[in-house]
């Protein structure tokens, strides 16, 4: 276990390709515990392939990804995955305590049926994301907002230190974007490490602790005032500069 | 009653039928339901017709290497080979070339349907397997050992479903998380397809190759349109599944019909019933919802009308200006329950809430028509299409439009704006 330092991931030289094209080149980096980081990077650019990584789906062409110490290949249910929206079937019969209850999925031995303290515990993360009120729903009943929460909820009841979520300002409001933000930084608050995919850069330097810039190389990890540089987005974005000077402005002043 | 009812259960054949129907469809229906989760109702189709290859292909090898005449385990095995031959080929086409997965289904299955037949044909006098009774099955002619067989496979397919319930209810709902947990997800599908193979094999000798897919998905269709969990679903899947082999096995006694036809036919009216009267995913609950729904331009048409007529306003009032009339008793009272109006006499009035609301459109309105003459628009035009745009009201929307007109005071009639 790391006991020396307090990375809670670390990757190190890390290339992943699919069919002799890089999506990862080279990659290291080292994330400390207890705090919000943003991955931007224009499409394309390996931040699936990252997160992937970062679950032990891919295998590495080089390098390794740790969580917490151990392969990330082997630490199986220390990160939780928080999906995109539109990536889950709304029409599933499922209701909103079920989902919550997922997260206990890999506590229980398979020949037993959930326990009340399984359903407990959901139902304490559910009231994390103030869901708890809408228990008995069917997911598909819900909106945006609360769909998220729901899937951050069971994330909590996994009880894994590290969250990963995918996109989850996609497609929502700026109320509900903000209601998200609160959950995600209630989380923090608890402990917890949560690495969310982002592709808006001008919330980027608000919402988050550090930001990773990523198109196939690192280009930058870091506070958001040290990445959101000029010379670096014109590099990753290259002709698409322009949209964002406007975020750039407001960082120098 | 007794004749139409009792008599056929004193029938030996009959009884066989409902046991052995009974335990096929049940374990078809919750089968269905992760088939019908998983977009894969193609598989039991396909799997039902490539098992005629098997069938013949077992038939043939036992009788070759071992002179064993139609060995049912033989059969099986070569039924189970050649559903998941066919999978794969399906995969492997969809995957190597341009054609996409539909049409490899379709190209694959009828390809190892119609080599089964030609083998058959070819091979008839070493193997004596009838074709028609394949292709249609004959539920009141189960044997004993199709009947074995069936509460075999069943038990399996159940104990499996049960005791992994929840590894395939997450690897169906969200394989991603299945996976980060550690669970075998490519494994569980596979599981799974050889499930549906046994379910699909021991169903074909009583309903036939060509209604075997609706044994297993209508039954967990009709479910899905009244259950909010797997589990329910799977239950009431089960329940449908069977329901469809009592009524359909008496249609078949009353109607002198064929028994497979009879229990799909019934299975079929069973989901159309679900689908018009399911509570909340019916056609009917749907129908009423949107037939309640009273839609915002009305109930915003009716509050500039009163805010506008300046005092109590009298139902043919309303009559005049609002351009939906139909449902504006209904939208009425239900503006009167939001508590947007109060209702006296004949006459209406707007409430606190109800002028705010007035206020915001008839500003909305005001601001089109100053924007509509900005841009040009005639005179006598300004008016009716300010109508319809005064809908659009959002808070951005006016804001905008204020803004560029430079926060104009009065609108083109002369009327204050704010």
């Amino acid at each position: 276990m790391t006991t020396e330092n307090n990375f809670v991931i670390e990757v190190d030289h890390l290339t992943v390709s699919y069919h002799a094209r890089p999506a990862l080149l080279d990659v290291s980096i080292n994330i400390e515990s207890d705090q919000l980081v943003g991955v931007i990077g224009p499409n394309g650019a390996g931040k699936s392939t990252f997160i992937k990584a970062i679950l032990g789906f891919v295998k590495p062409d080089v390098g390794v990804v740790k969580i917490n110490g151990k392969s990330a290949q082997k630490a199986k249910g220390e990160v939780a995955y928080v999906p995109q929206r539109g990536a889950v079937d709304w029409d599933f019969p499922i209701t909103v305590e079920e989902v919550a209850l997922m997260g206990r999925y890999q506590q229980i031995p398979w020949y037993t049926s959930p326990a009340a303290r399984d359903r407990e515990a959901a139902f304490e993360a559910l009231k994390m994301v103030r869901m708890e009120d809408f228990a008995k729903r069917q997911i598909g009943e819900l909106s945006g907002g609360q769909q998220q929460r729901v899937f951050m909820g069971r994330a909590l009841a996994q009880g894994s230190d590290i969250l990963l979520l995918d996109e989850p300002f996609a497609g929502v409001d700026a109320a509900t974007e903000r209601a998200i933000l609160e959950v995600l930084e209630r989380a923090k608050q608890a402990g917890k490490t949560l690495v969310v995919v982002h592709h808006d850069l001008s919330t980027a330097a608000e919402y988050f602790d550090k930001l990773i810039l990523i198109k196939q190389r690192l280009y930058a990890y870091g506070p958001p005032r040290l990445v959101l540089r000029e010379d670096l987005l014109s590099k990753v974005y290259e002709g698409r500069l322009r949209i964002f000077s406007d975020v750039l402005a407001k960082e120098e002043s | 009653m007794y004749d139409l009812f009792i008599a056929p259960l004193t029938e030996t054949y009959f009884q066989k039928a409902l046991i052995g129907g009974s335990i096929v469809a049940l374990v078809a229906g919750v089968v269905g339901c992760l088939v019908v989760l998983r977009r894969m109702a193609f598989l039991g189709d396909a799997l039902s017709h490539a098992m005629i290859a098997g069938v013949a292909g077992g038939y043939l090898v036992m009788k070759m290497l071992f002179g064993l005449e139609a060995h049912a385990p033989g059969m099986l095995l070569g039924s189970l080979i050649a559903a998941v031959t066919t999978v794969a080929l399906i995969s492997f086409v969809a995957r190597i070339s341009r054609v996409k997965e539909d049409t490899a289904i379709g190209i694959m299955y009828t390809g190892i349907f119609a080599l089964g037949v030609v083998a058959v044909s070819i091979f008839r006098h070493y193997i004596h397997i009838d074709l028609m009774h394949f292709i249609m099955g004959d539920i009141l002619g189960v044997a004993d050992s199709d009947l074995w067989v069936s509460a075999f496979t069943a038990a399996l397919v159940l104990s499996v479903l049960i005791l992994f319930f929840r590894h395939f209810q997450i690897a169906t709902f969200d394989p991603i998380m299945a996976a980060s947990i550690g669970l075998p997800v490519l494994f569980l599908d596979y599981v799974l397809t050889i499930c549906v193979s046994l379910v699909v094999v021991s169903a074909v000798s009583m309903v036939g190759v060509i209604l075997v897919v609706g044994l297993l998905i209508t039954p967990a269709a009709s479910a899905y349109l009244l259950s909010d969990r797997l589990d329910k679903m799977m239950w009431l899947a089960a329940l449908f599944g069977v329901t469809s082999v009592i009524g359909g096995l008496y249609l078949c006694v009353w109607l002198d019909s064929a028994g497979g036809g009879a229990i799909m036919l019934f299975c079929t009216l069973q989901f159309l019933v679900v689908l018009l009267v399911a509570p909340k995913y019916g056609v009917l609950a749907r129908w009423q919802r949107m037939h309640n729904l009273i839609p915002q331009q009305q109930v915003e048409d009716i509050l500039t009308t009163i805010l506008r007529y300046g005092k109590p306003t009298p139902m043919e009032v309303i009559v005049q200006y609002v351009e939906q009339d139909k449902g504006l008793k209904k939208a009425l009272e239900s503006m009167i329950d939001d508590g947007l109006l109060t209702q006296a006499a004949e006459s209406f009035s707007l409430t606190e809430a109800g002028d705010k609301e007035a206020q915001k459109v008839l500003k909305a309105h005001r601001l089109w028509e100053a924007y509509l003459e900005s841009i040009g628009t005639p005179k006598e035009e300004l008016h009716p299409t300010a109508h319809h745009l005064e809908h659009i009201s959002d808070p951005n929307t006016v804001d905008y439009l204020d803004e560029k007109l430079g926060k104009p005071v009065r609108d083109p009639h002369g009327q204050t704006i704010r």
